[in-house]
Formats: structure tokens, C-alpha cells, sequence
């Protein structure tokens, strides 16, 4: 009986000794050998210049991809307000077409494979004429035609198609399309040359008219659209909005397994909430894909990636980075990985329907001269960024074409103490450093710094802004937002200061107005210039990319005078794949890595 | 017993329409998904769109008439809009149902082996050094966070695979994307391997408390008189511990077991967002992220309809396993 006791405790003992030396592998990172994950490919995506072809080499026939995307895609027109996703976008890249396709660098190029020329032959009015591949076609083998174009104009304009009724619950009754912005100022898009020249006539000119037809949004096949609706075949411009509609919805339930597609790879399953699995399609007229499979795998939670890639079940990440996902990464052999700065953009936004922030001027340029963005980056992103540099725009970012430095010279973001509290005493504010007093003798805050709840990053910016202003003599109290009620507080105004994200576009003109003009949907502090309005309405109908640009930094000039937002720095991105593939870069608009997935592929 | 379970099933209508309503309105207040619609898109959508929105998930309707809709249509297998469209919330909720089904059911199978094993051996072997491992063991579980273990047996995985050369344990989903060589038995390998690092992981933080009951009760019967007459009427060991003492020592574990259905579907939220298994844990991490009303609803209105049942099962369980009781 003892001996059989000891057998057992001998047993027991030598499980606890196998957990306790898995728990002590899997601390240590799980070995570290071979290259520790900066292997050539995508070290050099980092240095200027390289971004778009870093990470390049000739690609092998075979091998199986399987890249992750975060979210599932429950609807699939990504022209839709409701299915404009970063995902959607990703999961269609390999198989819908698209004009202009945004570029690592920014920058967007034509789309040879579908269209040979994209030229504006007209500055008044403002015509641009479309010459398609004589080769594209989709792969039921219809021609990709001006009808094409057609039905993605008409059912974008936000007229021929108009949206859903308020009245209609389901809003399934028409269609509602996630930006009218360019199709709203078309007067015609017509076909000539048996279909394969299209000619776009403005009402208005239209500064980002490479955005049309593409730049994330891709062209979906039209003749389906007549197919289930019922329409004339090849009739887009004749379509009527409930025809239309039809087709809006189609594309919408159904994943591209179900129709005719035009890409490198035709999708041939799609596992709802799981993956997406692609192949090769013989009908794609241009380059041909290397890989014998390509899967898109939904994995919903950031930090069950890098385990996932040590694992081989996945072979290139996306994440947002953060200290401890980068540095398991950084273990994992026989991967590379970048680090890159996206188009999104970190920033505090003052609230200026705050009766004393919206009132004082001096008061919001001091709160944002004391602020140290410097500092802020050192204690946070610079952890496991050191490149990381803070942003001088609110419209651009490094490396697009019109990106000017607006902010540095009036000394926002500097940490400058002794110039913040100048601009208090020159508005004639009392309790300077101590207790800030209004010129009329009120209490200046204390003010709530909100950030999303779990966020880290967030909540330390908020601390070094509370640190900052202090010195001011500005109480702030740092209060968390809910996962889900961003949308709330924002919307709600129930901030003083809040510490979040935009996304930048490759086309920032028509961005900037969604965000700064009075009124508009994403200006949630109240912020109100006429002539920042003004400037911005120039800059989209200016058709001189140059010019325009030049009216947004005006514009820009204008809010930075009028200290409303305080942008801090891009957000990082990370593309982390297994250095045996190649061709894969760090895109971070939002078309994403995906954006050359025909050419990726096993290194020969 | 047959009147007393229909009493049952009667007396819990009233408890689940108290408590969805008293949840329902817990979940309405927790955020506004119309702000979240219209603030988390760029660009914003239009106004239209947003009064749309509010108007498809019922945002419009006064509290007590968006649950009495919701309730009567959920008797009509309607359960209610998402705030994702094209979301059939009732479609969803069964698939997923299956899937944690599935996990739960093999979770709770390896932990009901492993308790009465190791409950037993430590019951007969009391105050022994396999005793006081196995409780150590118990008290491990017991304390150790479930998503930390989870991480814990994922990184053991990848050990077992490298040291294997093979890809057999899965760290993420039920199973693999696509199989080299897809065959029925490759398919079924597949997803063998998949299940094992979760159910372990849901399995023992039950094991953990299960063994001590099985251990206490065995104990306690070891200890009767009626133990002691058998062995005193010369019975064998063996025979003594399994058709005496064991089956007897069973009967608290078999409704601890039923009654424990809650802790574990709690546990497979967690340990579903950590496999990434897109069960109902997920649902509810995703409901509650998107200020998804009727999704959340759909998930406690099921999770509810199974703890009851559960109980009930557990009840009913208990008379039969036990002569004394008995239901009137």
C-alpha cells in the first residue's frame, strides 16, 4: 500500500515538475533561437522611401497564407455605411476591383489590371475619362464595362438611389451608401468605345477625384446587380432606385462566394464568424497569385495572435501593437515583423461646449502649450516605438504630399510652462500654478480627462495631462469610458477632454470636412470657424491637388490658433508575418496589407 | 414526481420573466448604441441612417413595451434586432449553442471522471502524501485565474507540437481551416485536437471542487455502519468501494454536478474568447461590447432556460438516487 502511495505521489509529482516547467517556458518566451524575429523582410518598411517596396523577392508556387483579421464580416457591401469595415475591405481586396488602390507610402496608384488610364482631360467642367483593361472582364466572363462604373455612381450619389426612409426600421429600402462625398457633384458617367472608355463629367468640381471608383471601395459587379433586380442587362444608367436597391441588398447578404468576382483569387468559402478561404482564379487576367491558398482567419482577441503565429496556425498578424504582444512577437523565430506609423492619429480634443473652455481662448492655448507630447510619447508609445514622432497637422500625416508642420511654431505640445502661464496672465487669469481663476473670478475646471476604459496608453496620457495642468493650476480628473459608450460621450458632449483616435484618409480634403466644419457629423467639441468652413469648401473643389492642399493647411493654420485639438502622434501599426513569405507590406490606410495580395506568395 | 416537476417548470416562468425583465432593463441602461452608431463610423453616418438605426433596434419604443415586444416575439421565434445587420440573432445563438455544447459536455465528462477518480483515491488514501497532492492540486485549480491557465496550457501546446513535430493540439477555433489530406479521420483528429486544451482548461477548475466533494462524501460513507457491516460480512475491498460506498458517495456529486452548469457556462466565456471558439461565451463578450440589447437578452434568456433546467434535473436526480426522498 505505501509502495503503491509513492508510485502515485511520484507520478503527481513529476505532472506538477512538467506544469511548472511549461509555466517557466512559456514566461520566458519559448526560446528565442534563430533570428528573433528581425529577419531582413519587413526591418527595412521602416526607412524612408522603402515602404513600398520593402520586403520584396520573387515568390515560389505554392504554400497556404493564413492572415488574420479581427473582426467578422457580417455584411458585405463595404459602399454601405453599415458594412464599411476594415475587415470588409481587407476580405474583398482579393477579389473585387478598385481604381486607385492606396499605398504603404500614402500615396495611391492606378489599378493597371483594371483601368490603363485614369486622366482629367477637363479642368472646366471637371472631366475625368476612364480607359478599362481591354483584358478585364469578371469571371463569368462579362466584360467590366462603363456599366460597371455606372451602377457605382448611381448608387452613391445619395439621389438615384436614395437612403432608406427614416421611417423604414429595417432599412432595407434603399440605398445607404457610407460617403456620397465626389458621386454627389458627378453630372454623368457614360460609355463609349464598346464600354471600355468611361467619361465622368462634373456638376462641381471635385479635388479628390482619385477616391472615386476605389481607394478601399471596390467596383462590384453590375450585371449581377441587373440579374437579381430584374433590370435591363448591361442598363445601370437606367435602373430604377428599387432595382437598385435590390442589388445594394444582394451584395450586401451575400459574401463573394456567390457571385461573379474580378481578382488574383476568387473566394470559395467563406465560414461565417471563422474564415474565409481563397484560390487562385484562372480567369484573372494579370499577374497570376502564387499561393495555392489563401485564408482570412477571424481571431477576435489581439492577444491570442502571437500564440497563433508561434503556433504556424496563422502566418501574418495585424495587431494594434502594445509593449507585451510585440515583445512575444520579437520571440518567435523565424518571423519578421514592422512597426510603422499609421493613419491614425492619436489627439485631445478640448470640449469646447464647456462654457469656460469654449469661452477663453488663452485658456485652451495655455492647457495645450503645457501639455508635453514629448513626454507623453516617452512614457508610452516610445516603449516599443522608439521612431515614433509627433504629429504637426490635423489633416495630414509625414509622408503624404501636403504634410506641413502648422503646430510646432506656436508652441502646442511643448511642455513650455513658462509660455502657457504667460498666456494666462496676459488673459488676465488669476491663481496662475495655484488655483486658475477666470478674468471674472469663476473656477477654472477641475476638468474629466476621459479615455476608453482598459486602455493603458490612454489612461497615461490622461495622468500626464493631469501632471501638466497642474501646473497651471488646473485640476483634471481622469475618468475611464466604458468599452462600448465612447460613441456616447462623445456624442453626449460628456467630456472636457478626451483622449482619442481618427483615422486619416489617403484623401484628406474630403475627410477634413466631416471633421472640422460646423455641424458636421465627427466634430463633437462644437468647434465653429467660417473661415475654416470656407477654406475647406475651396479645398474640395479645388482641382490642383497643390492648390488644395495649401487651402487645408490654411485651414489647419486657422484651428491650431484656435487650440481645439491637440494632435499627439500617428498610431502605431505591426504587420508581423513568417519570414518564409514575402511580398507582404505594412498598408496602414484603410485598404490595409491586403492591398497587393496577388502578389504575395512563398519566397522562391 | 410528475406533478412536482410541472409545478416546477410553472413556478420558473414567473422567475425567468422577472429576471429578464430586471436584466432588460439593466442592459438598456448600460450604454446607448445609437450614440455608438453614430460616433464610431468614419465617416459619420447620415442623420437619416441614425434615426433608422434607432427605429430597427427599437430604440424609439418606450422600456416596458421593447420588452413586452421582445418577449411575445421571442415566443414567436423572433428574438429581436441585432445592431449588426444581417445578424439573425436566433440562428446565431442555437449555432453557437452547439458549439459550447460541445465544449461544456467534454469538459464536464473529463472533470466527473478526474474528480471521482482522484476523490476517491484521496478519500481512501486520507491524510497520505497522494492525499495531500491531490488537494494541493485542488487548491491550485481552485485559485489559479481560468484565462491565465488557459495561456498557461496554450504555451504548453506549442511545446507539445514542436517537441512532436506535429500541429495536432489547436490553439485557436474548433478546427482547422482546411486539411492537407481532408479525410473523415483527419477531420475527426482535427478536431480532437482542438478540443483538448480547452476542455482541460474548463475541466479543472471544476475538477478542482468536485474531487473535494467526492473526497468529503466518500469519507463520510467509508465511515457508516453500513460500509462497516460489508466489509464485515467479508465482502471484497473492491466490491465494498464501488457498489457500496462509491454509488452512495455519488449522490451529492451527481446534483453539485447539475447545479454547477452556471459556473461552468460562466467559465466558457472566458475560455471561449481565449480558444476563440465561437460559442455563446463569445456571443456574450460580443453582445456586451456593441451594446447589443436582444443579443445579450438572447444569451441570458437561453444560459437562464438551462440553469433551471439544470436545477430542475439536479432535483429530480436526487430523488431517484435517493430512496428517502421523495416528491409529492
Amino acid at each position: 500500500m505505501r509502495a503503491h502511495s509513492s508510485a502515485l505521489t511520484r507520478g503527481l509529482a513529476l505532472t506538477a515538475g512538467l506544469v511548472l516547467a511549461l509555466a517557466a517556458c512559456s514566461s520566458g518566451g519559448g526560446g528565442g533561437s534563430g533570428s528573433k524575429g528581425t529577419s531582413a523582410g519587413l526591418t527595412s518598411c521602416s526607412t524612408e522611401g522603402k515602404a513600398d517596396t520593402c520586403n520584396s523577392a520573387a515568390t515560389k508556387a505554392g504554400g497556404t497564407f493564413t492572415y488574420v483579421i479581427e473582426k467578422n464580416v457580417q455584411q458585405w457591401n463595404v459602399q454601405d455605411t453599415n458594412g464599411n469595415t476594415f475587415e470588409n475591405a481587407e476580405a474583398l481586396s482579393p477579389v473585387l476591383p478598385q481604381v486607385y488602390v492606396p499605398q504603404p507610402d500614402f500615396s495611391v496608384k492606378l489599378n493597371t489590371d483594371l483601368v490603363t488610364s485614369a486622366t482629367q482631360t477637363s479642368a472646366s467642367p471637371q472631366t475625368i475619362v476612364y480607359k478599362i483593361n481591354p483584358k478585364a472582364s469578371w469571371n463569368d466572363g462579362t466584360p467590366i464595362t462603363a456599366d460597371d462604373f455606372i451602377y457605382y455612381w448611381r448608387t452613391n450619389d445619395g439621389k438615384d438611389c436614395p437612403p432608406p426612409p427614416a421611417s423604414d426600421s429595417t432599412q432595407t429600402k434603399g440605398c445607404l451608401p457610407e460617403s456620397t462625398a465626389g458621386y454627389d457633384r458627378v453630372r454623368s458617367v457614360t460609355g463609349s468605345d464598346n464600354g471600355k472608355t468611361v467619361t465622368m463629367v462634373m456638376n462641381r468640381p471635385y479635388s479628390d477625384w482619385k477616391s472615386l471608383f476605389g481607394a478601399g471601395y471596390p467596383l462590384y459587379p453590375a450585371h449581377v446587380a441587373e440579374k437579381v433586380s430584374g433590370a435591363g442587362s448591361g442598363d445601370a444608367a437606367h435602373m430604377t432606385a428599387a432595382q437598385m436597391t435590390q442589388g445594394w441588398q444582394y451584395f450586401q447578404k451575400n459574401p463573394p462566394t456567390k457571385y461573379a468576382t474580378a481578382g488574383p483569387y476568387k473566394m470559395t468559402q467563406w465560414v461565417d464568424n471563422d474564415h474565409a478561404t481563397y484560390e487562385p482564379d484562372p480567369k484573372w487576367w494579370g499577374q497570376k497569385a502564387s499561393l495555392q491558398r489563401l485564408i482570412f482567419k477571424v481571431i477576435s482577441d489581439a492577444t491570442q495572435e502571437p500564440i497563433a503565429l508561434r503556433n504556424n496556425e496563422v502566418q501574418g498578424i495585424y495587431p494594434q501593437p502594445e509593449v507585451d504582444l510585440v515583445n512575444q512577437v520579437k520571440a518567435i523565430p523565424n518571423v519578421t515583423y514592422t512597426i510603422g506609423d499609421g493613419l491614425t492619429w492619436e489627439h485631445f480634443d478640448l470640449n469646447l461646449h464647456n462654457p469656460v473652455i469654449g469661452k477663453y481662448l488663452a485658456l485652451r492655448q495655455a492647457m495645450f502649450t503645457a501639455i508635453s507630447v514629448k513626454d507623453i510619447m516617452a512614457k508610452t508609445v516610445a516603449q516599443f516605438d522608439p521612431g515614433v514622432k509627433q504629429l504637426y497637422n490635423h489633416n495630414f500625416v509625414p509622408g503624404q504630399a501636403g504634410y506641413k508642420d502648422v503646430v510646432s511654431a506656436s508652441g502646442q505640445g511643448s511642455g513650455d510652462l513658462a509660455k502657457a502661464r504667460k498666456y494666462l496672465t496676459d488673459g488676465k487669469f488669476t491663481g496662475v500654478g495655484t488655483a486658475l481663476k477666470t478674468p471674472d473670478g469663476k473656477s477654472v475646471g477641475p476638468f474629466d480627462c476621459r479615455y476608453t476604459t482598459g486602455n493603458q496608453i490612454r489612461q497615461s496620457e490622461c495622468q500626464i495631462l493631469q501632471s501638466d495642468l497642474a501646473g497651471l493650476g488646473i485640476k483634471v480628473t481622469i475618468k475611464p469610458i466604458g468599452a462600448a459608450d465612447l460613441g456616447t460621450v462623445l456624442a453626449g458632449h460628456q467630456y472636457d477632454i478626451i483622449v482619442f483616435a481618427w483615422v486619416a484618409s489617403p484623401f484628406p480634403i474630403s475627410g477634413a470636412q466631416q471633421l472640422w466644419t460646423t455641424g458636421a457629423g465627427g466634430n463633437y467639441g462644437g468647434y465653429s470657424n467660417k473661415k475654416v468652413d470656407s477654406l475647406i469648401s475651396q479645398a474640395i473643389g479645388e482641382t490642383d491637388a497643390t492648390k488644395a492642399a495649401a487651402l487645408l493647411n490654411q485651414a489647419d493654420q486657422l484651428m491650431v490658433d484656435d487650440a481645439y485639438v491637440l494632435p499627439l502622434y500617428q498610431k502605431p501599426t505591426f504587420l508581423a508575418v513568417q519570414s518564409r513569405f514575402v511580398n507582404m507590406r505594412n498598408n496602414s490606410t484603410n485598404v490595409g496589407p491586403p492591398y497587393n495580395v496577388g502578389e504575395w506568395g512563398l519566397k522562391k | 414526481m410528475l406533478a412536482y416537476t410541472v409545478r416546477r417548470i410553472l413556478v420558473s416562468i414567473p422567475v425567468l420573466v422577472v429576471s429578464t425583465f430586471i436584466v432588460f432593463l439593466v442592459v438598456i441602461n448600460s450604454g446607448d448604441p445609437v450614440a455608438n452608431y453614430a460616433t464610431s463610423r468614419q465617416p459619420p453616418p447620415s442623420k437619416a441612417a441614425v434615426t433608422a438605426f434607432a427605429r430597427h433596434i427599437h430604440a424609439d419604443q418606450p422600456v416596458v413595451e421593447r420588452y413586452w415586444n421582445w418577449i411575445t416575439g421571442v415566443l414567436h421565434g423572433d428574438w429581436g434586432p441585432s445592431v449588426q445587420t444581417n445578424l439573425d440573432i436566433g440562428h446565431d445563438l442555437f449555432t453557437r449553442f452547439r458549439v459550447t455544447v460541445t465544449l461544456v459536455a467534454a469538459a464536464m465528462l473529463l472533470a466527473l471522471v478526474m474528480s471521482v477518480v482522484f476523490g476517491v483515491f484521496s478519500a481512501i488514501r486520507q491524510y497520505s502524501a497522494a492525499d495531500y497532492t491531490i488537494t494541493f492540486f485542488g487548491f491550485l485549480f481552485l485559485a489559479m485565474p481560468v484565462f491565465w491557465f488557459a495561456v498557461l496550457l496554450k504555451q504548453a501546446g506549442i511545446w507539445f507540437n514542436q517537441e512532436t513535430g506535429s500541429q495536432f493540439l489547436g490553439t485557436i477555433g474548433e478546427k482547422s481551416p482546411y486539411l492537407e489530406v481532408d479525410t473523415t479521420w483527419n477531420e475527426f483528429t482535427d478536431r480532437i485536437g482542438h478540443l483538448v486544451l480547452p476542455t482541460i482548461t474548463l475541466a479543472l477548475v471544476s475538477f478542482a471542487s468536485w474531487t473535494r466533494y467526492t473526497r468529503a462524501s466518500m469519507l463520510e460513507v467509508l465511515d457508516s455502519d453500513y460500509v462497516r457491516l460489508a466489509r464485515a460480512k467479508g465482502l471484497r475491498r473492491g466490491t465494498v468501494l464501488t457498489r457500496h460506498a462509491l454509488r452512495t458517495a455519488l449522490i451529492p456529486l451527481a446534483t453539485v454536478t447539475a447545479l454547477d452548469i452556471a459556473i461552468i457556462l460562466g467559465g466558457a466565456v472566458i475560455t471561449e474568447t481565449i480558444f476563440q471558439w465561437h460559442g455563446m461565451g463569445e456571443m456574450l463578450v460580443q453582445a456586451a461590447t456593441t451594446l447589443d440589447v436582444y443579443r445579450t437578452m438572447a444569451w441570458l434568456l437561453l444560459s437562464a432556460v438551462v440553469v433551471i433546467v439544470f436545477n430542475l434535473f439536479a432535483d429530480l436526480l436526487y430523488a431517484v438516487l435517493d430512496p428517502r426522498i421523495r416528491y409529492d
